[in-house]
């Protein structure tokens, strides 16, 4: 059914900041409350002003849905984690003299990047305040930490000459990271 | 309606979720019964509830699915067990809450202290 052209107007201004699924769910909200006014007897360009007035501004929604979303959640959690993960993988790998194992200097200095880069991208997910984009950046950053955890895990069982007790609260720690991660995907609005 | 709306805060989810007990809504519509069910107190803007439905659809407590009508998609949500199993709780805790600051604010003398 026909809309108007300031209803219109506001959900293009939403769609350039938010999933195009999304702004088709947000569109029924203004719709069905214009229609609402139309039929109290509204005028149509009063019913459009009614109805997107009582919807709300496209920044505030937009931030409303940066607020609330996945990646921005999951990029706090593990920042928020992150520090006791790192005392505890920290103190495993000095107390097993990590730099005793046979791996090549390109590769250590590697993964250094890439931990790097997903703590930027962590944080740059977790900060966000007015860009959905961003908090994609959360979601990504976690896949990419899960693999990280992984690497690692695989590095201590292929190449560690012998474990030591902390590996047994660092391994645990990163497999129940990996699992979380892993049921705290995204869900997809298809279906 | 800015004070309803921070007095909301932290009761949201769980006056979503009844929202739904009856069957399924869409967002609108969730809006509506909010409105309706308030009598008119809680009276939100309508794009607010969105992202709060998606967040409580991505913690597995609503369920959305597609339609199309006049022309145009719909998504509608309905509580999922996990849903229910959590608006049975929060209603407890809230009644329990209810009552304790209900008979606090009674007019009746305290219980003297020493």
């Amino acid at each position: 059914m026909a809309s108007h052209p300031l209803i219109d107007a506001h959900l293009a201004s939403l769609a350039r900041r938010l999933p195009a699924d999304t702004v088709d769910e947000l569109a029924d909200g203004p719709i069905e409350t214009w229609h609402h006014h139309l039929a109290a007897g509204l005028t149509a360009d009063r019913a459009a002003h009614a109805a997107i007035t009582e919807f709300g501004t496209a920044d505030r929604i937009a931030d409303e849905f940066v607020v609330q979303a996945h990646g921005r959640h999951t990029a706090r959690l593990l920042l928020a984690t992150g520090p006791v993960m790192a005392i505890i993988w920290g103190t495993s790998l000095i107390t097993a003299k990590v730099w005793t194992w046979p791996i090549q200097r390109p590769i250590t200095v590697a993964y250094g990047v890439a931990l790097l880069t997903v703590v930027v991208a962590l944080l740059t997910a977790a900060t966000s305040r007015h860009s959905y984009r961003r908090t994609h950046l959360g979601t990504l950053g976690a896949l990419a930490l899960a693999i990280l955890d992984t690497t690692m895990i695989a590095a201590v069982v292929a190449l560690a000459p012998h474990l030591v007790w902390p590996m047994g609260i660092a391994i645990p720690a990163s497999l129940a990271r990996i699992g979380l991660t892993i049921q705290t995907l995204p869900r997809p609005l298809t279906n | 309606m800015k004070a309803e709306a921070q007095a909301l805060k932290g009761h949201l989810d769980v006056l979503l979720l009844a929202t739904l007990e009856d069957g399924p809504r869409h967002g609108y519509a969730v809006k509506e019964a909010l409105r309706a069910g308030s009598g008119g107190r809680f009276d939100l803007p309508t794009g607010t509830i969105y992202p709060a439905l998606h967040r409580l659809e991505q913690a597995g407590l609503i369920a959305g699915s597609w339609s199309r009508v006049d022309g145009r998609r719909r998504r509608t949500y309905r509580l999922t067990t996990t849903g229910s199993k959590r608006l049975h709780a929060d209603r407890g805790n809230w009644q329990d809450f209810a009552a304790a600051v209900t008979a606090l604010l009674e007019r009746r003398p305290w219980p003297a202290t020493h």
